[in-house]
């Protein structure tokens, strides 16, 4: 019931948000309000929900891709196969229990019908599904469990005893809040690092720290990173004796995970904020700003670097968004039970639902963070307009 | 034309008899800025350049003084020393530049600059459209300078701006205040830049090549609005031009320059209607509107002087069809011609044959009262047709 009254709330309120929106704009209410009329009929308000409608078209087409992508890839019959075959079960007992299965994971009906219930589990209103066990060693014994969701991906079926037949959402969310309080904190790091890296190798280009700086983006950037994440692992646990293994709640067992990834990280923003300033400092207006008297320190924090950062600004949600996804080969190093390690469980037990779960996920979220990079670029920059004339 | 032997010249003739043993200024007026034996160069991939060849010069208060000369002469390099905006790989081999007592050749920091550049010399680029910074309003770029230099609190420094986009004549400027480079003209964004100029206050104001970028219906207007505020202001003016055509109009004084030298000063009637320098003369006979209509257009054969190598003699020997033995040996003194006019070649020598100059240099004044007349002429039949006047 909870779920019910949240989720309308929530989607009532956008609803109500946008024509209040539009309502304005059309100059209905508030038109004799000029700072109304400057915050809710912004142009750039208008630009993010008609970047909305667009990014809801990309997400309805990631779900198709996904459904039948992961369809040819492991056809239900297939993993029903896997699954319930037994010889010493009697052929009825097997399409029954198959059936069932098929029932409860949307898999039976007709394709468009399966690709029906796909959406419908997955379009965020609120909804309650219900599924139907079947226990067959005592005779036929049946438990129909139904539950509230906003957004379903369906079960996990062949994990292990303990998440068999739970749902993917369950399974899913404590995993991205793992991956996210990791990546979080490497994204922390990885800018606190990566941009005074870049600024100190642009402002004293072709120096020491400049040269340095270079061989280690390089080295970054040409070794392999399944290679370097070993090295690293060999400096952090080897030499300075961090564990090696994730341990929920003990801190020093996540920096190995977060310093690989924030070091790694760092090479790639310095690269682009060192390029970025250099351009700036060979700018004419730059050359203006000198010539005008202004201090170097001025000409650098108003002048240079602020006019750099506005194409890394998009940057910063993608990093942030893309944080709850955790990282595929760091979280199978450390044992991290992030999103990533999920990525390669489900793919390595075939477990379909899960991994479509995932994608489409990771898709929603890359999404959102485009949308909002499009928008804090367009709120840093000034040049950029949204009106059609 | 003599044959050219340079081997055969005798050492026991006193050949510089005549010229200019001591750079020295006109009494008449008051020095502001003054040059001595500058030699600037580029050091390019460990090779050393001479691109500013012991320049002499001097820049009289409250002047308005033109530097012409083809591209590569050294023009913009000789201003960018006084306002110490040379490239990094740049060289100041020797000489002085001395202002107020103090000698700006010696100045290295950005530190030491910052009292000069802005506050005392004020350099006006040749490209509005990259000499403002994209991301800052024009009035922030205009209050910074008065914020800086006049130690202007913020709300006073808005009303400054304001005061002085209009001076520049810009309409509205207390609309304009808060609008972005993006949303300026050409000629619009230069009239800010000019405004920036003025917000500095400055005693010497170096124009480089301020009306290249622009349209021609916008160089008048520009031209003439750099003339009014010198008037009203009483700058020092240094224009850097191609344009013979802008000198004539706002210049008092007039520089040649050739090969990193200044080869020819004097006032605009003395150098329009007396050049010495066959580089002069073979620049004012390029000039398309001298020519009639019958004649060939002019133009100076041959490419100006390579700066990798060492210069000997005149630099425009070369490409003199005046040029003589001496010419390619030994380097010309700089021969006085009035008070106010001295031009550096041999043809000025007691000893060189008296040579005619071209042509159009006879007829100079008759051609250029035509060129004028004709230019009135069509100015009159466009102020007729101009609709809006």
């Amino acid at each position: 019931m909870t779920t019910y009254i949240v989720g309308y709330t929530i989607i009532g309120l956008i609803i109500a948000f946008i024509i209040f929106c539009v309502l304005i704009k059309r100059q209905v209410i508030f038109a004799e309000t000029p700072k109304m009329q400057k915050i809710f009929a912004h142009p750039l308000m208008f630009y993010s929900f008609r970047r909305l409608a667009s990014g809801l078209i990309s997400f309805v087409l990631a779900i198709l891709v996904t459904f039948f992508l992961i369809r040819l890839a492991t056809p239900p019959d297939n993993t029903c196969q896997d699954l319930f075959f037994n010889p010493k079960i009697s052929t009825e007992v097997y399409n029954l229990k198959c059936n069932n299965w098929k029932d409860n994971m949307g898999f039976s009906g007709s394709t468009i019908q399966q690709l029906g219930k796909f959406f419908y589990a997955i379009i965020p209103v609120p909804k309650t599904l219900c599924i139907t066990d079947i226990d067959t060693t005592l005779g036929m014994y049946t438990i129909q469990s139904c539950r509230t969701f906003i957004f379903d991906f369906g079960r996990i079926y062949k994990l292990s005893g303990t998440t068999d037949g739970s749902f993917v959402i369950d399974y899913m969310m404590p995993r991205m809040g793992v991956s996210f309080s990791i990546g979080i904190i490497a994204v922390v790091v990885e800018m606190g690092l990566g941009y005074p890296f870049g600024i100190l190798m642009a402002r004293y280009q072709n120096g020491i720290f400049d040269r340095i700086g270079r061989a280690y983006i390089i080295s970054v950037d040409a070794i392999p990173g399944i290679a370097y994440y070993y090295v690293w692992m060999a400096i952090f646990c080897g030499w300075l004796g961090l564990p090696m293994r994730y341990i929920e709640g003990n801190f020093a067992s996540w920096l190995p995970a977060i310093l690989t990834l924030g070091f790694t990280g760092m090479a790639g923003i310095g690269l682009w904020v060192r390029r970025y300033m250099l351009d700036q400092f060979n700018s004419d207006y730059v050359k203006f700003a000198r010539s005008k008297g202004l201090s170097e320190r001025r000409i650098m924090w108003i002048h240079v670097l602020r006019n750099a950062i506005v194409p890394l600004i998009r940057t910063f949600p993608t990093a942030i968004i893309s944080a709850l996804l955790g990282t595929y080969y760091i979280e199978n190093i450390y044992n991290i039970p992030g999103i990533g390690q999920a990525v390669m469980i489900s793919v390595n037990s075939n477990n379909s639902s899960l991994l479509s779960g995932i994608i489409i996920v990771s898709a929603l979220l890359s999404i959102i963070s485009y949308i909002l990079g499009d928008v804090c670029t367009a709120l840093a920059d000034p040049r950029i307009s949204f009106t059609k004339d | 034309m003599a044959k050219r032997n340079p081997s055969v010249l005798s050492n026991e003739i006193d050949w510089e008899k005549g010229a200019m043993k001591e750079f020295t200024p006109d009494p008449n007026r008051e020095v502001v800025l003054s040059v001595r034996n500058l030699s600037v160069g580029f050091s390019v991939r460990g090779k050393k350049t001479h691109v500013i060849r012991d320049i002499n010069l001097d820049v009289y208060k409250g002047q308005t003084l033109a530097i012409v000369g083809e591209s590569g002469s050294g023009k913009s390099v000789l201003t960018k020393t006084f306002t110490g905006m040379l490239e990094a790989n740049s060289i100041i081999y020797g000489g002085s530049i001395m202002y107020h007592g103090y000698d700006l050749a010696k100045l290295i920091t950005n530190e030491q600059w910052c009292n000069i550049r802005g506050k005392r010399i004020a350099t006006i680029f040749q490209d509005p459209m990259t000499s403002l910074n994209p991301l800052l309003s024009i009035g922030y770029q205009i209050s910074e300078v008065l914020i800086l230099h006049r130690g202007m609190e913020k709300e006073e420094a808005r009303a400054e701006a304001i005061s002085l986009l209009g001076r520049v004549r810009i309409p509205h400027p207390e609309e304009r205040y808060d609008d972005y480079p993006f949303q300026f003209s050409g000629g619009m964004r230069q009239r800010a830049v000019i405004a920036i100029a003025l917000a500095c206050n400055p005693e010497i104001l170096i124009c480089d090549e301020p009306t290249t970028a622009l349209d021609v219906t916008v160089q008048s207007q520009i031209i003439q609005l750099i003339k009014d505020l010198q008037k009203e202001y009483g700058w020092t003016t240094i224009f850097i031009t191609h344009d013979l055509g802008v000198v004539a109009n706002i210049a008092d004084d007039l520089a040649v320059m050739y090969g990193g030298q200044i080869i020819e000063y004097g006032t605009i009637e003395d150098v329009f209607y007396h050049p010495a320098h066959p580089y002069t003369w073979a620049l004012l006979c390029s000039l398309p509107q001298l020519g009639t209509k019958d004649e060939p257009l002019t133009y100076i054969k041959g490419n100006p002087p390579s700066f990798s190598g060492e210069i000997i003699g005149d630099a425009f020997a070369p490409r003199s069809e005046y040029a003589m033995n001496i010419d390619f040996v030994r380097e010309p003194p700089i021969f006085k011609i009035s008070d106010t006019h001295w031009a550096k070649t041999w043809l000025l020598s007691p000893y060189a044959p008296k040579v005619e100059p071209p042509l159009i240099i006879q007829e100079l004044h008759e051609r250029m009262k035509m060129a004028a007349d004709e230019l009135a002429h069509q100015e009159g039949d466009n102020y007729a047709k101009s609709p809006s006047k």
